[in-house]
């Protein structure tokens, strides 16, 4: 299963971390600052995958952000590559061309995408048709209930 | 998020998730999602809420709430959340199966007890029309496989039934990525199969027709196709070995080890050395290619490849292999990789060493590069053999004990000016 979702920029600044297993705030940020300081040093040149510690880090660059998912040791490196290639699709089809200032201003939003997408370290849904109709969904039911506020 | 402290705001995250207001609700439950951790002593705040949202009639707040119980339970909360959890497993809507499936996924992590009681209700949802929900049961009943596999193995058919029906492309086109049909349901499959083909003839015979049909289909020259291939050579080393898979395996391999792409290196490299280990006759003809990986700049292709080395070890390339495993100790500086490195050194030297001197220098240079690293028995080993002899020879026992202890007495003087050694040099000095 994934341990846990980074998104870092090439400055080294976080735009998004999800746990799926339970680590104390400390930890968290040393993880951070090691895994960022390992990733950000490498060459384009090599592979996708690195060990570290007993995981390992299967990580991409997509325009000025590190997409990192960290797996466990017997898991299939490729496919965690597609699992966070289909999230950054999902983003993609969601905020229709989406770029790092989407990611910093609605990162509620893509909190929740991440969440229809994966639950507790594994894929629950491949189809982003239904992820989106999910999303857009519980959009429609947030922007009734505010309308309704603000009314009442 | 960004290393500001907010543990002022958890309090109020929590007193938001018992708003009615849908978008409050929605923001309250997040919050906590990514703050709170199960053994924060807001969580009892928490779980009432989470009862009753997990009964209420409307969807999306019994989505929020499951996703919170995947992330935030305890064992301690099983009891009261799980009935309720199981009922969902009936729900109308497919998002909440969906979730309620991968709940009962995390129940079975922390307290398996509970979830094999329902094992019939999972089975059920095997069977669910919908194929995320299909999906989502895999994980559960991967987990199940791997801590009882014969209590799952009349399952066997189903699997490979859905594979099938997967790769004929039965399922709808939601599903296909990038032309693919489900690709993570077929790799989850096939980790299933591999799981429970382990070691059994019977049960083996049953996959190897689907598997070479997998692999035929998988090879679609996009990065995903690769990775089903992959999934299903590491499959095809686990069951019951099967000479023509193992064929078709080993030459889906020898490309990804030499094409172009590092990933695909990367990934051949791995997969020669899980074939390796089922027969070892494979990796002759790839020597020149492995060669070449160790020397490439990649630092995990280069791990990868001393793994690889390590498995592929016999009698006749034990001294080569030990000396490239020993340069890279040398001049490695991650402790992990050391301590893996010296390990590996370790078991080769005990297990294929063509003679005792060889044996001796080899445990010395590993003592001088990473003695804190060793365990202490593999020490007590060697002295005992330093000790003990081979007991075939006395004349050649003797001479040997006489050049472990002149080894000894210049590691000893070195090591009055390094300290490195930890005190190795002083039983032999008694002979």
């Amino acid at each position: 299963m994934i341990q846990f979702i980074l998104l870092i920029s090439r400055q080294g600044k976080t735009r998004l971390k999800k746990w799926f297993v339970p680590c104390p705030e400390r930890d968290q940020f040393r993880t951070i600052k090691e895994v960022s300081s390992l990733i950000l040093s490498r060459s384009p040149k090599v592979c996708n995958f690195l060990e570290w510690r007993d995981y390992k880090l299967c990580y991409k660059r997509y325009a000025s952000l590190f997409f990192i998912a960290c797996v466990e040791g017997n898991d299939n490196e490729l496919l965690a590559l597609e699992t966070v290639h289909h999230f950054v699709e999902c983003l993609d089809r969601y905020f229709g061309n989406v770029c790092e200032l989407d990611l910093i201003f609605n990162f509620h939003k893509a909190y929740y995408i991440l969440d229809e997408i994966l639950i507790s370290g594994e894929l629950q849904e491949s189809s982003k048709r239904a992820v989106l109709h999910h999303i857009s969904e519980q959009d429609a039911m947030m922007q009734e209930n505010e309308q309704a506020k603000r009314k009442g | 998020m960004l290393g500001h402290d907010a543990s002022f705001a958890y309090i109020h995250a929590v007193k938001l998730t018992h708003e009615k207001n849908l978008f409050a609700k929605r923001i309250g439950y997040l919050t906590c999602n990514l703050f709170l951790h199960r053994d924060h002593e807001l969580m009892l705040l928490l779980i009432n809420t989470m009862q009753r949202d997990l009964q209420s009639a409307n969807h999306i707040e019994v989505c929020s709430a499951l996703a919170s119980v995947c992330r935030l339970v305890n064992v301690e909360m099983i009891p009261a959340i799980s009935p309720l959890v199981f009922k969902l497993l009936n729900h109308p809507q497919e998002a909440v199966r969906k979730k309620a499936v991968i709940a009962v996924h995390k129940f079975f992590k922390i307290v398996p007890e509970t979830v094999l009681d329902q094992k019939d209700q999972i089975r059920k949802v095997l069977c669910d029309p919908d194929p995320s929900v299909m999906g989502a049961s895999l994980h559960v009943l991967c987990e199940i496989a791997k801590a009882h596999p014969a209590a799952s193995k009349d399952l066997v058919p189903s699997f490979v039934s859905i594979l099938k029906q997967i790769t004929e492309h039965r399922l709808p086109r939601d599903f296909d990525y990038h032309r693919m049909p489900a690709p993570w349901l077929q790799v989850k499959l096939l980790s299933i199969l591999g799981v429970l083909g382990t070691a059994d003839k019977a049960t083996s015979e049953h996959m190897y027709e689907i598997l070479q049909e997998c692999m035929r289909r998988a090879d679609s020259g996009v990065n995903v196709g690769y990775a089903i291939i992959y999934e299903c050579v590491k499959c095809i080393t686990k069951i019951f070995p099967d000479h023509g898979l193992l064929e078709l395996a080993a030459s889906n391999i020898s490309r990804f080890i030499s094409s172009e792409n590092h990933n695909l290196r990367y990934l051949g490299v791995t997969g020669l050395a899980q074939i390796v280990q089922v027969s070892p006759a494979y990796a002759a003809e790839h020597q020149m290619v492995v060669v070449d990986c160790l020397e490439d700049p990649d630092e995990t292709l280069k791990r990868k490849t001393l793994d690889l080395l390590f498995r592929m070890t016999n009698p006749q390339n034990v001294v080569v292999v030990v000396d490239k495993l020993s340069f890279h100790l040398r001049t490695s500086v991650d402790s992990h990789l050391r301590r893996d490195l010296a390990q590996k050194i370790t078991s080769l030297a005990e297990r294929f060493a063509p003679d005792n001197e060889w044996y001796v220098n080899t445990m010395n240079t590993v003592f001088e590069l990473s003695g804190e690293l060793v365990p202490a028995e593999t020490a007590y080993n060697l002295m005992r053999l330093v000790a003990e002899g081979t007991g075939e020879d006395d004349a050649a026992d003797n001479a040997f004990r006489v050049f472990a202890v002149n080894t000894y007495l210049k590691a000893g003087r070195q090591m009055l000016c390094k300290n490195t050694y930890p005190d190795r040099g002083v039983p032999g000095r008694e002979n």
